[in-house]
């Protein structure tokens, strides 16, 4: 196809052709199958292009949200195959988890008598990247700087896969973590307000995180605040209120 | 298509389309458990099932937002097929000779051939529509995300410096350089155009 044809294409797609050329552009389709075919396809790439650059964020969002019911479903069905292998491990768990929960009572109580503490709640579950993409380097080396608590590096890691994929709200939400940890305060709320604003999946641990992270700079109003603003079906909902209780 | 009836299971498209996190877990309760069975008969295992579904979920996603993606059959038979494809594709690339392929459970619903056909040929047309948008020359690049991201052409033209005449006729050259790199592309004709 002529230039001419492609600055056409795109006159008819947006309703800006006269009387007399749409009826020669209308023939032309009609009679000529290269002239349709690139059409079609020219029409093709541009709603690709619509649906890609314009609704990004919007694309972004389901992937997120897809991403963690995938992981919870996933999840589930092995945790039940698991059960149904080790019924003779079994006793060994019950006896781990009574044990814990005796430990977690006396942490529980303890907290009680005093002043909450970011410390006390930043025992972070292991975050795993890497069922979806094991062979990139990047993201086992985020994962496992992260749940060795290497923050750093993890960091490091993490901003190298932002670099090819910037709209990945998971990472961005891992990176906020790592950065509250590492005392980067500005940059880790900055991202924590734009994530608990938005509409993924992720929303609401992030308020968790930025709330963990006011806390750990003291700005107590700041953080009973974001606190309430996590809602009751939110994973970190009794948490929420639990620290949110301590501090008033 | 538009003289037959829709399904009812359409719900399960609109739901996707409007990121409907109860209809997301929805298809994975009733239409995932099928999908790994038949990954795991077929030299697979549950993580292959999980990405097979994954990404066919994602595909379903940007052609119900982009185009009306009308079900005229069950949901079940459409997506089945789907994954099925997906996965006996996978099996090509890894070059696994023994596959196994059960044929008991192929849906013979004639719709749902065509309607997943439909939408493999969908997903084929994206990747190539990628790939090819890499190849293009950044000015290209910078000037359609800019387009397609601030819509009114006069902003677009401001931000890049350029007149708004010369912005609307690069616009369209470039798309037309991307259509000409899809159409020159080996892949091309797998895409029924």
């Amino acid at each position: 196809m002529e230039e001419q044809d492609y600055i056409q294409f795109e006159g008819y797609l947006t309703g800006d052709l006269s009387k007399s050329d749409l009826l020669a552009f209308d023939e032309r389709l009609e009679s000529d199958s290269d002239f349709k075919t690139a059409f079609e396809i020219y029409k093709d790439v541009s709603s690709h292009l619509q649906h890609n650059i314009a609704n990004e964020q919007e694309s972004a969002d389901f992937k997120a949200n897809l991403d963690v019911i995938t992981n919870q479903y996933f999840h589930d069905i092995e945790s039940a195959d698991v059960e149904n292998k080790s019924s003779q491990k079994s006793n060994f768990y019950k006896y781990a988890i009574a044990a814990s929960v005796v430990i977690l009572l006396g942490f529980f109580v303890f907290n009680l008598l005093g002043k909450p503490n970011y410390n006390d709640y930043n025992n972070f579950d292991a975050i795993s990247l890497t069922v979806r993409s094991a062979e990139d380097a990047n993201f086992s080396n985020a994962e496992q700087s992260f749940n060795t608590q290497n923050y750093e590096a993890a960091i490091a890691a993490f901003n190298t896969i932002l670099e090819e994929d910037f709209s990945n709200l998971e990472i961005q939400l891992y990176k906020s973590m790592a950065l509250v940890e590492t005392n980067q305060f500005e940059e880790a709320d900055a991202l924590l307000n734009k994530l608990s604003k938005g509409s993924s999946a992720y929303k609401n641990k992030a308020k968790w995180i930025l709330a963990l992270s006011y806390l750990k700079q003291e700005k107590i109003e700041l953080c009973k605040e974001t606190l309430q603003s996590v809602p009751k079906d939110a994973d970190d909902y009794k948490r929420a209120q639990e620290l949110f209780n301590k501090l008033d | 298509m538009s003289d037959k009836k829709l399904h009812e299971d359409q719900k399960y498209i609109d739901g996707l389309a409007a990121n409907n996190t109860f209809i997301i877990k929805a298809i994975y309760d009733k239409f995932a458990p099928k999908v790994i069975n038949y990954v795991k008969q077929n030299s697979g295992d549950a993580h292959d099932a999980q990405d097979v579904i994954q990404e066919t979920i994602i595909t379903i996603f940007n052609q119900a937002k982009q185009k009306k993606l009308e079900l005229t059959c069950p949901f079940d038979a459409y997506f089945f097929l789907l994954c099925k494809r997906k996965w006996l594709n996978q099996l090509k690339k890894r070059k696994v000779n023994e596959v196994t392929i059960n044929d008991d459970v192929l849906s013979k619903d004639d719709d749902a051939q065509v309607l997943s056909f439909e939408t493999s040929i969908f997903e084929d047309k994206e990747a190539l529509f990628n790939e090819m948008f890499q190849q293009l020359g950044d000015a290209c690049k910078d000037l359609l995300k800019a387009t397609f991201k601030i819509k009114s052409m006069e902003e677009v033209a401001k931000s890049l410096n350029i007149t708004y005449a010369y912005a609307r006729k690069k616009k369209s050259l470039c798309i037309g350089q991307l259509t000409k790199l899809v159409q020159a592309s080996p892949k091309f004709n797998q895409l029924n155009y």
